[in-house]
């Protein structure tokens, strides 16, 4: 058991924690993050549908709501922050469809919100959003279904990935200073005249601030401080992505309140899901997925895009978001010191997070200043951050190159996703401990055989890489072993 | 040799690669190649240490290990130049292949002809998106075998296994000599997946609990598989509500399905058989791009690994012949359509001049039953079922009695009268 002194503590290594962690390091600032998983971003942000949204949905949360104004704010940011980072970003708009003659009333209402809040709230930046009538519908997706007239456009929703981007926070939050912890819990916490004690399941963390990010169970470490001043529900909905080969499919996100969305996805899949906000309340971290959300959201994707089908689904996942409740504001985000314990700064932006992250990672440096801690330029602050290699997107000539440069990029360890030994070696190095933390840097097992063939090759690699035995290799940290035991064992413990 | 005067490129090396490699080799093709992404020729057989093949190819009951290493020798004896650790990523219709491997980097050239043996993958948990947790612990039945029989690892010691393909039977018992439990075997069908013999010497010998139309509706355990509950199915394959059952386990195999390889394919523009998940091919088992053959599991899901051989070798000849001629070989235009009772039929074309083979299978379990095709042939079956193909040869000869204007051959499966 260690004993650490620290100024900042942020508690949650999703993508609210990890963009504070990296905004943080800007400044000289002893700040460290904790993370009670095996890797960064595997709770909701890897719930998160990857959509980058601001327009049409969040117009509807108006301006009072500080969650709008997050957003929006985030938005703009998000762009450079991926060039940065070198995580890819990339545009594909999304339409609003529109079924009948009264639902020409709403992108009218929307497109007329938008414009008075464009360079109040809304960066001018920003793309305005425009209708769009049948006929432009019909030509820009052929696919989709006839029955719609018309559609609400706006140019500026993207798709990334955001357990990518989360990763790449953290590592450039920990090259620049910020002291990283993974499978480090929170257990405890016990406030002092200025400072708090934090007793975690690696040690005890003595801090000036604590820095609640940690996204579904934000209200379990609020509540062991005393400062659960808010109430927060989960809400569970469901994702499911498609074989590549129904990637052309579609190339806009397209959605309707009624019928739910698809889109594509940054890797060339496609997904669909129930968008967040209509479903009816979860269990409290309970991720798992239910068939009657997967009929519902499946048959719902239909009505959409009739070509979508059960048969092309390689994986699917709950949706999981964590929303205030109603008094305040269903869509209100919790952003702000609480009103109970000084010095314990609550970070959870709600729905959508994802693009909202750099404007709270902002808005907490404005926090911490107001409320004492003397922040100074860090001069030696890199924000760059090199990018993964990405065997299969690269021409001819460059694989020959990478390969004759390591012999491990000729070797194709995933061959439904072209990911070579080369890359994971590179994912390991560079702080992957796990299948999923492996998976997803670069990919094995995210293709539609879903590990079939790499899994026992990437198990190999990892025991190799990490000097473990296979047997002590897990999916996801934790108790998740792959293989439990060695040929011939079961059979030795047999009286 | 030099790849740029490769007669024929066969892709993958498992038992449909390594037939059609000797079998071009033999029919005249004098460079041929066959490209392999693992360490080792032989594909999947390493794997399968039971026995149980080559019963009708060599008329001996073979190990697969066993079976592969007859082909093995012969393409090493026959002169093919295996080219190992290479990953084919791209083929075009013209026939240029795009390889990699650690040796000679990132690798192009365009063979005179191809025959893809890309074999098949298994279906996954998310393709059948079981509800539930994404615990450690679920994992398919081909996976589990490569641990147990390659790797050297058990993956868990309480075992469930969803569907009752012949893997899935076979790492049933496997798993049972290792020292795990099988707590059940669970079939969606009222009859099992794969072969008799393997419910017979894998389930009934093992004294395996087996559950016919039954599911798995739900996966409980964060970090690893803690318990799966099943459910009985109604006629529809709908979960009946109130006959969930929840089985304490560790793991979850699956043995739901193989689904062929044909990505290739696809990128080459190949056509397929949206039943099959294979390509549309003639009796010369050419695709719909010329000087393309195909053989074995990527062209529809086998049954018995000797028929894997045999129509890999005939598609191994026709691309010999086709490198040889160096001209397109006539598709055959005649199409066969599945009728009363058939499921599929490879090929789906045939020319009506050359002798054919027709590899088909029924939809629904019968027993006593008349197989006919078109009018010019009817053969009595005692029993069909859908784990088993049917394998019915056309020589020239009977296709003679074809009319000159035949563009179509229905073939049907019906239920001999009277019994």
């Amino acid at each position: 058991m260690s004993r650490i002194e620290t100024e900042v503590l942020i508690v949650g290594g999703g993508i609210a924690g990890t963009a504070i962690a990296r905004e943080l390091s800007r400044y000289k600032v002893d700040a460290t993050l904790v993370e009670k998983g095996a890797d960064f971003g595997q709770g909701i942000t890897k719930c998160s549908s990857t959509i980058m949204c601001q327009g049409s949905n969040t117009l509807e949360f108006r301006s009072e709501y500080h969650n709008s104004r997050l957003v929006w704010a985030g938005m703009p940011l998000m762009a450079p922050l991926c060039q940065e980072l070198n995580i890819p970003l990339k545009k594909i708009g999304s339409l609003e469809l529109i079924k009948n003659q009264a639902g020409m009333r709403r992108p009218e209402k929307m497109i007329r919100r938008f414009n008075e809040y464009r360079g109040k709230y809304i960066s001018p930046d920003v793309e305005p959003l425009q209708f769009i009538d049948r006929e432009t519908l019909r030509s820009w997706e052929p696919n989709l279904d006839r029955r719609y007239i018309g559609a609400l456009y706006d140019p500026n929703i993207a798709v990334n990935d955001p357990v990518r981007l989360t990763i790449a926070l953290a590592e450039n939050a920990g090259q620049n200073g910020v002291n990283l912890l993974l499978e480090t819990e929170v257990l405890g916490i016990s406030a002092g005249i200025d400072t708090f004690e934090v007793q975690t399941s690696k040690g005890s963390i003595k801090c000036r601030y604590i820095i609640n990010a940690a996204g579904e169970y934000i209200g379990n470490l609020a509540q062991m401080a005393n400062a659960d001043d808010f109430a927060l529900y989960p809400v569970k909905s469901y994702q499911a992505v498609l074989d590549k080969k129904m990637g052309g499919l579609i190339s806009h996100m397209v959605f309707s309140s009624e019928d739910g969305m698809v889109s594509p996805t940054i890797h060339g899949n496609l997904f669909f899901g129930i968008s967040p906000g209509t479903q009816r309340l979860g269990k409290a971290h309970d991720h798992s997925t239910d068939k009657k959300l997967a009929d519902t959201a499946l048959r719902r994707a239909q009505e959409l895009v009739p070509d979508v089908s059960s048969k092309d689904i390689i994986n699917s996942f709950v949706g999981f978001i964590v929303f205030r409740n109603f008094e305040i504001g269903w869509h209100e985000c919790t952003v702000g010191v609480s009103r109970w314990v000084p010095r314990f700064i609550n970070a959870s932006i709600g729905f959508p997070g994802i693009c909202a992250a750099p404007a709270v990672a902002r808005e907490m440096v404005e926090i911490l200043t107001r409320h004492g801690l003397r922040l100074e330029e860090n001069p030696e602050f890199n924000p760059y951050q090199k990018a993964m290699p990405d065997f299969s997107e690269l021409s001819d000539e460059e694989k020959k190159r990478l390969i004759a440069e390591d012999p491990r990029y000729g070797h194709v360890v995933c061959r439904c996703e072209t990911v070579t030994e080369g890359e994971i070696v590179e994912a390991i190095k560079r702080g992957a401990k796990t299948l999923d933390g492996v998976k997803f840097r670069c990919r094995p097992g995210m293709g539609r055989c879903q590990g079939g063939f790499c899994g026992p090759r990437v198990t190999k690699i990892l025991a190799r890489e990490l000097g473990i035995p296979e047997t002590e290799v897990t999916k996801k940290g934790g108790e998740s072993q792959n293989l439990m035991y060695k040929s011939k064992e079961l059979l030795e413990a047999q009286p | 040799m030099k790849l740029q005067d490769v007669d024929v490129a066969v892709i993958g090396a498992g038992p449909a690669g390594m037939a059609a490699a000797i079998k071009a080799r033999e029919a005249g093709a004098e460079r041929v190649v066959i490209m392999e992404r693992a360490e080792e020729l032989g594909g999947l057989l390493h794997q399968c240490v039971h026995n149980g093949f080559g019963l009708l190819y060599f008329n001996q009951d073979l190990t697969g290990p066993e079976y592969g290493h007859r082909f093995i020798e012969k393409v090493m004896d026959t002169g093919v130049k295996p080219l190992l650790e290479t990953m084919v990523v791209r083929l075009t219709e013209d026939r240029q292949i795009g390889a990699v491997n650690a040796r000679e980097g990132y690798i192009t050239f365009k063979p005179k002809s191809i025959v893809l043996a890309m074999g098949c993958r298994e279906r996954s948990r998310g393709a059948l998106d079981i509800p539930g947790t994404r615990p450690a612990g679920v994992l398919t039945a081909g996976t589990a075998q490569r641990y147990v029989n390659v790797e050297g690892f058990v993956p868990g010691k309480k075992i469930v296994i969803l569907g009752s393909g012949d893997i899935g039977m076979i790492m049933a018992r496997r798993l049972t000599l290792e020292g795990a439990q099988v707590e059940a075997v669970v079939e969606m069908l009222p009859y099992i997946g794969g072969l008799i013999r393997n419910e017979v010497q894998c389930l009934h010998d093992f004294e395996i609990p087996l559950f016919l139309e039954h599911t798995v509706t739900r996966i409980h355990g964060e970090d690893r598989v803690r318990a799966v509950t099943i459910a009985r199915v109604d006629g529809r394959r709908n979960p009946v509500a109130g006959t969930e059952k929840t089985i304490a386990c560790d793991t979850l195999l699956l043995s739901v399905g193989l689904i062929p390889e044909n990505e290739l394919s696809v990128m080459a523009g190949i056509q397929l058989d949206p039943v099959t998940g294979g390509a549309l091919v003639d009796e010369m088992r050419q695709t719909t791009v010329s000087g393309v053959f195909a053989g074995g599991n990527v062209l529809h899901v086998h049954d018995l690994v000797d028929n894997v051989s045999w129509e890999s070798e005939l598609a191994g000849e026709s691309a010999a012949r086709f490198a040889l001629e160096g001209k397109p070989q006539k598709r055959g235009e005649i199409s066969i359509k599945a009728g009363t009772n058939i499921r599929y039929i490879v090929p789906q074309t045939i020319s009506g001049q050359r002798d054919a083979t027709l590899y088909m299978r029924v939809t629904e379990p019968e027993e006593m039953v008349r197989i006919k095709v078109g009018d010019i042939l009817t053969k009595g079956v005692r029993a069909v079922k859908p784990s088993e193909m049917l394998k019915i040869e056309l020589p020239a000869e009977t296709l003679k009695k074809l009319k000159e204007e035949t563009k179509e051959i229905v073939v049907d499966c019906e239920k001999r009268g009277g019994k």
